[in-house]
């Protein structure tokens, strides 16, 4: 695909302090691509010098490869269109007259707006769900609003590019969707390069197609959304420990902080080998804070993909596992049983019970057998439909109660039992 | 921005209203004349200078004392007072939008204090004689007026960027500067004092046509240039860096509006001194009535200006008569109130 923007060695300082260092970017045409990163790591400086707000003290940035300062204000008004960050404006104009503001670079000077420019300003007045205010005035209206209006005056400058700075940092989960799902829509119908500073990465990682990560001026990583949102390198930029997992309901990619403290108590090690019996996203707490606590751990049989899975693959674990959505394998399940026969304890997680996995409960039902400690960790104890096979599920955990399996209700409990 | 059918009518109201204001400012004074007389002057001066039309206004009537008076006193005072109001108002709505500030008056980079000194330079060197028909102070006036905002314009400038809070700070301390210096003239030469004070409260009296003429052609061709660049400033008040991204040229279009708009003030002080409120307050009042739209705002609020300064002028020369109140006492006790009653009805911000 074409290159749309490339910036070539930037560097731009603000007094004495380096904002940006040296930095080198292609962005693709027709493409969703957000900038992420800490506070103060230059996002917005970046998005800015794009803009030509800010010029670069050092290097430059060509735009279909021309460098930027080479085109004229209104030549660069309907390549590249910009959402800033306050839309606030203090006068009354009406949302019409805002939307109409941005077919300024394709009137003559000493022209009034004509039929055609008005097509184009209904026309982005209605994609962006605006119309119906067209007669509002621009600060009478909600922040939500007044974000979709400031989009369509982009939109109505016709530009094949957008940059936005934080589209939705002032607005509620609803509104945030509703603004991103709408950029998405315009990049998918429209052609429209969509290149967007997000503090939200979660966000960030459920619209874009690319990510660029920014850490103290210097890009961390640029890519795919899959190799950006990787541990390692939002650990290098954000410096605290992430899970990232996939939702379950989306298929997106998510991202979970751990919380800054934990950080600075390091991980002992602790001796115990401990298998957990997981699957379909019970038992990522419980790894986590195992995890946390120093215990090796080993967890199956899980299906690949499932976000337990997930976790376990992104903290290096023992994982016996299963091909996607298929019933537990003789093979899946013997390398289970292995696991769980070299641990010194297991811990049974509240899973869903099914055909496909029952296979689990023949495993912990073994150990106990053959004497190992089990634990049934119930953490949704007031979920009681998790038995999905007539019965069959139900009447083997009694069983297995009945073998010695010692239910336990909150996690603090299973920490203090497991150190003994 | 939509070309909403009442703009028009708005503009026919100002101009029957604008032109029943100097007719009847024409009658009203010491001489008894009569409307219909005042009328037919008026049309026998517009008609001389369409002479294609070939038709002849009958002054036979009217005694040739009235004609004298309203040809030669009242009609170019009320001409002046208009093109004054006129430019004042229209430079205040270009500042205004400009600066993003609605405090910004056609003064406030330090042009009137920049005026005031060099009057008063002038009247302390007793400069009375004219040149080409213009008094030395009205000169003063002007290359003081200039020179304030020459070195205001430098002092905010940074690089190739003229940041529009460091303009208005420049503005307040070379203002304040000046206006030290001038008083300090007033203290060593205190027979002055008077004089000097006179001037700036503004005064059309004694005005004449040769002001008329050198104060039309500057403010006509100013008040169109920044015309032109009226729909620039509707998108600066989105913000200089929004207004960049939708093809505006800013630092380019905020040097042709401060030159602009400084030789237009710099032409109506020096012919009238400094008749403060006008430019401040008639723009919030158009903007109030017509629409935040400059393009329709900036011709709004200069014709509001000038019938508005007519008014002022003629109760300036009539109400004590025959002694004068400087024109800037009135518009500050006449406008204020006004301007004050608009704002608690419409409660709308400004």
């Amino acid at each position: 695909m074409k290159k749309s923007i490339e910036v070539k060695d930037i560097a731009f300082k603000y007094n004495d302090e380096m904002i940006l260092k040296k930095l080198n970017v292609a962005i693709k045409e027709n493409t969703f691509i957000s900038i992420i990163g800490p506070n103060g790591s230059g996002k917005s400086t970046l998005l800015k010098t794009i803009a030509r707000n800010l010029l670069p003290q050092e290097g430059a940035v060509f735009l279909k490869e021309k460098n930027l300062q080479s085109y004229s204000a209104k030549d660069l008004a309907k390549e590249m269109a910009v959402v800033p960050q306050t839309t606030e404006v203090n006068y009354n104009f009406t949302v019409e007259d805002i939307v109409l503001m941005g077919r300024h670079p394709h009137i003559k000077r000493f022209k009034r707006e004509g039929v055609k420019d008005f097509e184009i300003v209904k026309e982005a007045m209605e994609l962006t769900n605006t119309w119906h205010l067209r007669d509002r005035f621009i600060n009478e209206i909600s922040g939500g609003e007044r974000q979709r209006a400031i989009i369509a005056r982009a939109l109505a400058q016709e530009s094949k590019i957008i940059l936005l700075d934080e589209p939705t940092s002032a607005l509620d989960i609803h509104h945030q969707i509703e603004i991103l799902d709408l950029l998405k829509e315009l990049k998918e119908e429209k052609d429209v390069t969509i290149v967007a500073v997000l503090h939200d990465l979660n966000l960030a990682a459920r619209y874009s197609e690319e990510i660029l990560l920014l850490y103290e001026g210097e890009v961390v990583t640029i890519g795919s959304t899959e190799e950006v949102i990787t541990v390692e390198n939002l650990k290098k930029a954000y410096n605290i420990d992430m899970i990232v997992e996939r939702n379950v309901y989306t298929g997106d990619l998510q991202v979970f902080p751990i919380s800054a403290k934990n950080k600075l108590n390091k991980r002992c090690k602790k001796s115990k080998l401990l298998h957990i019996v997981c699957g379909g996203g019970v038992g990522k707490d419980i790894i986590q804070s195992l995890y946390e606590e120093g215990y090796d751990l080993s967890i199956g049989v899980v299906n690949i993909g499932d976000s337990d899975w997930e976790i376990g693959r992104i903290l290096n674990l023992k994982i016996a596992e299963e091909s996607p959505f298929s019933e537990i394998s003789e093979e899946a399940m013997k390398k289970g049983s292995q696991l769980a026969t070299e641990a010194d304890a297991i811990i049974l997680t509240s899973i869903p019970i099914g055909k496909g996995n029952l296979k689990n409960l023949q495993i912990v039902k073994e150990q106990l057998e053959q004497g190992k400690t089990v634990y049934f960790y119930n953490e949704y104890k007031h979920v009681t439909k998790f038995d999905y096979t007539n019965g069959d599920g139900i009447k083997m955990l009694e069983h297995l109660k009945y073998l010695g399996l010692l239910t336990l209700n909150c996690k603090a409990e299973l920490i203090k039992v497991l150190k003994g | 921005m939509t070309n909403k059918p009442q703009n028009g009518k708005i503009f026919i109201v100002l101009i029957v209203a604008l032109l029943t204001t100097m007719v009847v400012s024409a009658t009203v004074g010491a001489a008894d004349i009569t409307v219909v007389s005042s009328l037919k002057i008026f049309l026998s001066h517009i008609l001389s200078y369409t002479p294609i039309l070939g038709i002849q206004i009958d002054l036979t009537d009217i005694p040739s004392s009235h004609i004298a008076i309203v040809s030669n006193i009242r009609l170019p005072r009320i001409l002046l007072s208009f093109l004054v109001g006129y430019a004042l108002s229209v430079v205040g709505v270009a500042f205004q939008g400009m600066l993003k500030n609605p405090m910004a008056d056609p003064f406030i980079i330090g042009t009137s204090s920049g005026a005031a000194l060099g009057a008063a330079i002038a009247i302390m060197l007793k400069l009375n004689t004219a040149f080409l028909g213009i008094g030395f102070v009205s000169i003063f006036a002007f290359c003081g007026a200039l020179l304030s905002t020459f070195i205001v314009y430098n002092l905010a400038r940074s690089k190739a960027k003229v940041p529009v809070t460091t303009l208005l700070l420049a503005g307040v301390a070379i203002g304040q500067f000046f206006t030290a210096i001038m008083s300090f003239i007033m203290i060593i030469s205190s027979k002055d004092v008077t004089s000097i004070v006179f001037w700036t409260m503004g005064s059309f009296s004694s005005r004449g046509w040769n002001h008329v003429w050198i104060a039309f052609f500057p403010i006509l061709i100013g008040s169109i240039v920044l015309f032109f660049f009226s729909k620039d400033i509707n998108l600066m008040l989105l913000g200089e860096d929004t207004a960049e991204n939708m093809g505006v040229e800013v630092e380019r279009t905020k040097k042709i509006i401060l030159i602009t708009s400084a030789l237009m003030t710099a032409v109506a002080v020096s012919v009238s001194g400094i008749i403060g409120f006008v430019g401040l307050i008639i723009p919030h009042i158009a903007r109030m009535i017509v629409s935040p739209d400059n393009r329709i705002l900036m011709p709004a609020s200069g014709l509001i200006g000038g019938i508005f300064l007519v008014v002022v002028d003629t109760f300036a020369r009539t109400i004590i008569a025959p002694t004068e109140v400087p024109v800037g006492i009135i518009t500050a006790l006449s406008g204020g109130p006004f301007f004050i009653y608009l704002l608690r009805r419409s409660k709308k911000m400004i």
